[in-house]
């Protein structure tokens, strides 16, 4: 360990040592601590282990007090870096090398609960090769969902903060009203609303329309309740605020007088919103994306109340090996591999899509 | 097939319903009930309840965990042989109807036994197959049987069952069938047979039950095939293969355990995979619904008593067993549940109730009932695992 060394520097007074003091501490009491949390060391160890996170946080304190401004100032990144390197240590990285351990092991027989680690890759690919549609339906859903979301929300988020005047903090409480009720209810309210002898249904059978329904896919031998049409909608209905309240955000923050400036230059109304409006709010667009489209894709409740067994999607999945099958290794693997999907998704998206917009 | 009878409490049922339905999203908050279980593990096992301490052992309690729409409730919401245990034994019951599936179920109290920590249930009424499976793994406790006088008066062909040969580790329940339950408002005519769940009339508006045995039996007896000689995978690839066809044509709405009474009630499925008792009860809610028994024969099964390893108000338990094994207290609960009583002397009992009933051979199955009735066989582990993963492969998601 580096610390004598950097003790001597420090005493030196010019602070060199700190920075290295700084950095061996953060990254060792991470490594340990998230070690104790994934279970790598236990007992008498984990113990030992505990005494040298917090003898590393001392040491920085110490050294912090006792040193120099300019030791001080050295090792104030690594001081403030501390609490959230160790927070995710605990609370992410052990939980996800737990995980990975997991999806790497083996049941030793069918009524086991502890898994046995062996390097099994064969939970990998029975996660691609029974759960392929799965994996395909959550992104196919999570997208339309997603692209609904912003066919919806986009307009009412202009209405609100170009249009709402004074009725702006009535009308966004409305947006967010109905999430004062439970994610649950919500998604089984709409069962009753969308059931074979519900409302909806008998309205449309009432206006003669369940061809026009029929045709364009919604229903299906004269029902919405449990087929792909009502997965979709619940998720753009759960999901809406998610995506208006960020593009209101953005849109909110734009000087109107861009907009008149770009009509005093001859812009028509579409144009000044095409090249003035629409660039300033993507950032709004972009982070409703990401909210939307991550826990949807990764979303087991509308699919379990509102789907049928043909449009289950990943999560329902996951959560049918976690909890019915209890097959810890191949649930992990699933979690896995839809955790890299999502990962190089954003990576991707937002490298060709706005980035350097998010200020 | 409509019947005259006393009226009945209908309150009751639809709390069973809501509560039926909490237990459908029980894997929604299993952490919380596994915290529970932990949580009583240390207190209620060290504490050993009133220091009866002796053979029988356990305190003045006793939780019960059984099916939904399982026993005769009361206008509110109570259950009606509950309150007359309590009464006449002064045994604080907890019965609740927390079981939608033998699977959902096993899979909940599995890293709990398999721990070798107890669960909160001192009694749980898996189905036959799955209680011998618990048993098989160690992870009952044999009953209290000489606190039973009343087991003397089960029926012979309930005593000792194929899971438990000794019958030292479970006792019956209730009995019944697994057929068609359907609403003929939906269906637009009486169904009689298991083909007709594939009518592309149908399409999406089926239900299938997650029980594997209910539903393979039911499809396999329909493609001719005896259950008796299901006992390898290849005898009954035929019914998987029929029931994933069914799948991929889109004809079924959703795959259910216990929970199916609302969707057949309200009319979103035309059509289901249900049990006899059950139908026979949504049938006073919605005259509508009915049940079929197929042409090609229904599948017949035993629901069970077991105490969980670890169990601590064994005499409260033995007293419970004992009091619903009472002829005239069974009769009450049949009444209600219609299911076929392991007991003997219930239909005298119950012709004093309601002399039509007392008729039924879906209670009291006659020779012709019994004739077109099979059971699942036990199955090897090495077949049983085939099965089930077969199984799951079609119904999980």
């Amino acid at each position: 360990m580096g610390a004598p060394t950097a003790l001597r520097r420090w005493r030196g007074g010019d602070g060199e040592g700190a920075e290295l003091l700084g950095l061996v501490s953060l990254i060792g009491a991470g490594a340990l601590l998230a070690a104790i949390g994934a279970r790598w060391i236990d007992g008498p160890v984990a113990v030992a282990g505990l005494v040298l996170v917090l003898a590393a946080i001392a040491a920085v304190v110490v050294a912090a007090i006792g040193g120099s401004p300019q030791t001080r100032r050295r090792l104030a990144p690594f001081g403030l870096l501390k609490p959230g390197m160790l927070w995710l240590a605990l609370f992410y990285l052990a939980p996800v090398i737990t995980l990975l351990r997991v999806s790497l092991s083996e049941l030793p027989n069918r009524f086991a609960i502890e898994a046995d680690f062996s390097w099994a890759f064969d939970n990998y690919t029975r996660a691609f090769s029974d759960f392929g549609p799965q994996f395909g339906r959550a992104f196919l859903y999570a997208g339309t969902a997603t692209l609904l979301t912003i066919a919806i929300g986009y307009p009412l988020a202009y209405v609100i903060a170009f249009r709402g005047g004074r009725a702006k903090p009535l009308l966004l409480g409305l947006v967010v009203v109905p999430f004062f009720t439970s994610y649950l209810i919500r998604a089984i309210a709409w069962r009753s609303l969308l059931a074979d002898t519900g409302q909806i249904v008998q309205i449309i059978d009432a206006l003669r329309l369940g061809w026009l329904f029929e045709g364009v896919g919604i229903m299906d031998n004269g029902r919405i309740l449990n087929t792909p049409a009502a997965v979709i909608g619940g998720l753009t209905y759960n999901f809406l605020p998610f995506m208006v309240l960020p593009i209101y955000v953005s849109l909110e923050k734009i000087d109107v007088r861009l907009v008149d400036a770009a009509r005093d230059l001859y812009s028509g109304a579409l144009g000044a919103f095409r090249k003035v409006v629409l660039p300033l709010s993507l950032p709004g667009v972009f982070a409703g994306t990401l909210l939307t489209f991550i826990p949807a894709s990764g979303d087991f409740v509308n699919a379990l109340y509102l789907g049928s067994p043909n449009t289950t999607m990943i999560g329902n999945s996951i959560q049918d090996q976690f909890l019915v099958q209890n097959d810890l290794p191949v649930a992990s693997a699933m979690s896995f591999v839809l955790m890299a999907i999502i990962t190089v998704f954003v990576l991707v998206y937002s490298r060709f899509f706005g980035t350097e917009d998010l200020a | 097939m409509t019947r005259h009878t006393p009226p009945r409490p209908r309150l009751g049922r639809r709390q069973f319903l809501v509560r039926g339905g909490l237990a459908g999203m029980a894997g929604l908050s299993l952490p919380a009930f596994l915290a529970a279980c932990g949580d009583d593990d240390g207190g209620s096992a060290g504490g050993g309840g009133d220091g009866g301490g002796g053979g029988g052992g356990g305190g003045n309690e006793l939780v019960f965990h059984n099916w939904p729409d399982y026993i005769d409730p009361t206008e509110d919401g109570s259950q009606g042989t509950v309150d007359r245990f309590v009464a006449a034994t002064g045994v604080a019951l907890t019965y609740d109807d927390v079981i939608n599936s033998n699977n959902e179920y096993f899979a909940q109290i599995q890293p709990v036994l398999g721990r070798g920590q107890r669960i909160d249930a001192d009694i749980i009424a898996p189905t036959g197959w799955m209680a011998g499976r618990l048993i098989n793994l160690g992870w009952c406790d044999p009953l209290p049987l000489d606190e039973i006088p009343n087991a003397a008066n089960l029926v012979g062909a309930l005593r000792n069952p194929a899971w438990d040969p000794t019958g030292s580790y479970s006792l019956p329940w209730q009995a019944g069938f697994a057929g068609i339950a359907y609403n003929i408002d939906v269906t637009g005519r009486e169904l009689t047979s298991v083909e007709d769940l594939w009518d592309p009339e149908f399409a999406g508006k089926i239900g299938i039950n997650t029980e594997m045995r209910d539903t393979i039996g039911l499809i396999a007896m329909s493609l001719g095939v005896r259950l008796a000689d299901m006992t390898t995978f290849d005898a009954a690839s035929a019914a998987f293969e029929r029931l994933e066809k069914a799948k991929a044509d889109g004809q079924i709405r959703r795959f259910h355990g216990n929970d199916y009474a609302d969707d057949l009630i309200n009319g979103n499925l035309a059509a289901t995979i249900g049990w006899s008792g059950d139908v026979a009860q949504y049938n006073l809610e919605n005259p509508s619904v009915r049940f079929a028994f197929p042409e090609t024969g229904a599948t017949s099964w035993a629901d069970t008593m077991i105490m969980p390893k670890g169990a601590v108000n064994r005499s409260a338990a033995a007293k419970w067993m004992n009091f619903v094994y009472d002829p005239v207290e069974a009769a009450k609960l049949t009444y209600w549940v219609q299911y076929v009583s392991p007991v003997a002397g219930v239909q005298d009992e119950l012709a004093k109730i309601d002399p039509e009933l007392a008729q039924n051979p879906l209670l009291f199955p006659d020779a012709a009932t019994s004739a077109l009735t099979q059971s699942f066989p036990s199955l090897s582990e090495e077949a049983e695992a085939q099965f089930d993963a077969a199984f799951s492969r079609i119904v999980g998601a």
